[in-house]
């Protein structure tokens, strides 16, 4: 076990060296920072001496591995825009994406475990096929539209919650059910599926043999059974909520990680990109070695030594 | 044993039928047969004759589009189809119990053995979760795994399946039933242990003075464990005897054919003995007697009249036109 977790860390090395590497080529792709720094009316010596002065004249390689050597001290570079340290620009953006993906999953959870076993309990009656439609609906839905309609109804029509921003509690909610709605939606549609198919395994004919009570059967005999493809799916869910929920952290002008790096991308402002994709990939690593775990914790026959 | 004694279980015309997209599949259609105290009764048939179904029915364990509609079961005197599902719940488990084909996949992975005998005691028996551990590990002990105390603890897929057959045994036998059901219990397992675990039922069945339902394809098992022989085809019973005159005497052309087609150490032949054709499907039975398109003996009669079960010689009951003698069901 330990060694698993030592190897599963190590691979982090590698991915983290190659996703650097494709995002400065992206970056690097994406154009001039310079044009968009510097007021339009800007003379050519005006541009060249910014260029020559952020490095940008160096041949490619030469700009990357210099970024690298930065890097491996911990420094990012300074935003373009911000005249700040990158790394600490992007971290501070970490507590509000937080906030809003266990939000947001708290939503999702809350909806999904008792539709899907509701659901799948109910196969083929009128609810199942509301539920499953509602799903279909839920999962079709975009995201920035559902979060716009929110705003529209609850926020400027009736004035329930605030428009945008962070800050209390009621800020919370119209993007926590935009967000959640998505995933509960995909949940749900796993839950019932998985669920159907347990049902029908020996050993809930069993459990039922020994008199076990149907809601026994199915919220434990069957539903800890049911949860390896949920806890997949909701692992994915939420690396995507973490590495900033881009389009709805901007409808909310949620301070997250996700406006601040479709800021930076828009100002080509390459230190905050290069950190916000390294600490997202972290993230991310870092979430599905979680996901690992508790398939253990929910399966025994799963064993990583 | 008199014979006067009310028997222990009673399926009086049993029908469980499918209500499936394509219509109602009648795969039991009047069953009826006894199980008295102590006694083992093997139910055989083919794949498909409903022998399973008949069996999923006694515990109302028939899940949809399956229903059962007609007849009793009634067991100790009380009609289990009238019961509601929490009258049934105490009596599955506690007084009847089941153990089942397979092995590998009737134990819940998530969930110790341990703690899945001790689900089953706690259930039934009013005792806190230290005793029922205790009475768990007694089991263990009972059906013969090797430390217990340490196998409490384990999941289902270290062991074997012979040995998840006997923790299945343990299930069943932990609320001492008086009635156990085994559907093909060694089917999945190696002759070896197929003994092994047939001389384990019957040794646990004799201290607990349990009867048994034992359902089965495999004449051998049940030459070696039944008192009594229900051989079934096409969701009906074509005979019934005690175990020595069904094996001497064999009535029905269906009971004949599958006696004979068990190949004989003495008479090597070199192609093995078998039934022409196959159990036809539920949904589509033949007109007049079920097995008669099979049938060597067949009469004209048999194409278009259902036989009865007749009451035959050797105290037989036989559903054939040829042992027309008394009439005692349909």
């Amino acid at each position: 076990m330990k060694k698993y977790l030592i190897r599963r860390l190590l691979q982090l090395i590698p991915v983290l060296f190659i996703i650097t590497f494709v995002v400065f080529v992206l970056v690097y792709l994406a154009g001039d920072p310079v044009s968009l720094m510097l007021p339009e009316d800007a003379s050519e010596e005006d541009r060249e001496a910014l260029r020559e002065a952020l490095g940008l004249n160096e041949p490619f390689l030469y700009q990357y591995f210099h970024f690298l050597g930065d890097l491996i001290s911990g420094d990012f570079g300074t935003s373009f825009r911000y005249s700040q340290e990158a790394l600490p620009l992007v971290l501070e953006r970490l507590p509000a994406t937080f906030e809003l993906a266990a939000a947001s999953m708290l939503v999702a959870i809350v909806l999904a475990i008792p539709l899907g076993i509701f659901s799948a309990r109910k196969r083929n009656s009128f609810v199942d096929l509301f539920i499953t439609g509602g799903s279909v609906l839920g999962k079709a839905m975009p995201n920035f539209w559902l979060g716009i309609m929110l705003i529209l109804m609850l926020a400027v029509n009736y004035q329930i919650f605030p428009v945008s921003g962070r800050g209390t509690f009621v800020h919370l909610v119209l993007p926590a059910i935009t967000l959640g709605t998505g995933v509960a939606a995909e949940m749900t549609r796993l839950i019932r599926s998985s669920m159907l198919e347990i049902l029908h395994q020996d050993y809930i004919r069993t459990a039922k043999s020994k008199g076990v009570s149907d809601t026994l059967v199915i919220f434990k005999h069957a539903f800890r059974n049911s949860l390896i493809p949920v806890v997949t799916i909701t692992s994915l869910q939420i690396s995507h909520l973490v590495s900033g929920a881009l389009i709805t952290e901007t409808v909310f002008s949620w301070p997250g990680l996700g406006q601040l790096l479709v800021q930076a991308v828009n100002g080509r402002d390459m230190a905050v990109v290069q950190a916000a994709v390294f600490v997202i990939a972290i993230l991310v690593i870092v979430i599905n070695l979680i996901t690992d775990l508790v398939y253990r914790l929910l399966d025994p026959r799963i064993n990583y030594s | 044993m008199s014979e006067a004694e009310t028997p222990l279980l009673e399926v009086r015309n049993l029908q469980t039928h499918f209500f499936t997209e394509l219509g109602v599949v009648p795969s039991v259609n009047g069953v009826s047969f006894s199980v008295k105290k102590g006694e083992t009764i093997g139910i055989v048939g083919e794949s498909g004759c409903g022998k399973s179904v008949t069996s999923l029915s006694l515990l109302q364990l028939i899940s949809d589009p399956g229903k059962i509609v007609g007849g009793e079961i009634l067991f100790n005197g009380e009609d289990l189809t009238r019961l509601s599902n929490k009258q049934m719940r105490k009596i599955r488990g506690n007084k009847i119990s089941m153990i089942f084909q397979e092995p590998l996949t009737s134990l819940n992975p998530v969930f110790t053995i341990g703690s899945q005998i001790s689900e089953a005691i706690r259930l039934h028996q009013n005792v806190n979760k230290e005793e029922a551990k205790e009475k768990a590990i007694v089991m263990l002990k009972k059906v013969g795994i090797p430390r217990a105390e340490k196998h409490y603890y384990s999941f289902p897929h270290l062991l074997s399946g012979g040995m998840r057959q006997r923790v299945m045994i343990a299930i069943a036998l932990s609320c001492n039933p008086q009635l156990l059901i085994a559907d093909e219990p060694t089917t999945a397992l190696d002759v070896t242990i197929q003994a092994q675990i047939l001389l384990l039922m019957k040794q646990l069945s004799t201290e607990y003075q349990t009867s048994i339902i034992i359902i089965t394809h495999d004449l051998g098992l049940v030459a070696e464990m039944a008192d009594r022989v229900v051989v079934m085809y096409a969701g009906q019973i074509v005979e019934q005897n005690n175990v020595y005159e069904l094996f001497k005497n064999p009535k029905h052309p269906y009971t004949k054919g599958l006696l004979n087609s068990i190949p004989k150490i003495h008479q090597l032949k070199d192609q093995l003995e078998s039934i022409e054709g196959n159990v036809p499907i539920p949904s589509q039975l033949p007109a007049g007697c079920k097995f008669h398109p099979r049938c060597a003996a067949a009469l004209e009669k048999c194409r278009f009249q259902d036989p009865p079960l007749f009451q035959a010689k050797q105290g037989a009951e036989v559903r054939c036109w040829l042992h027309q003698e008394e009439v005692i069901g349909v």
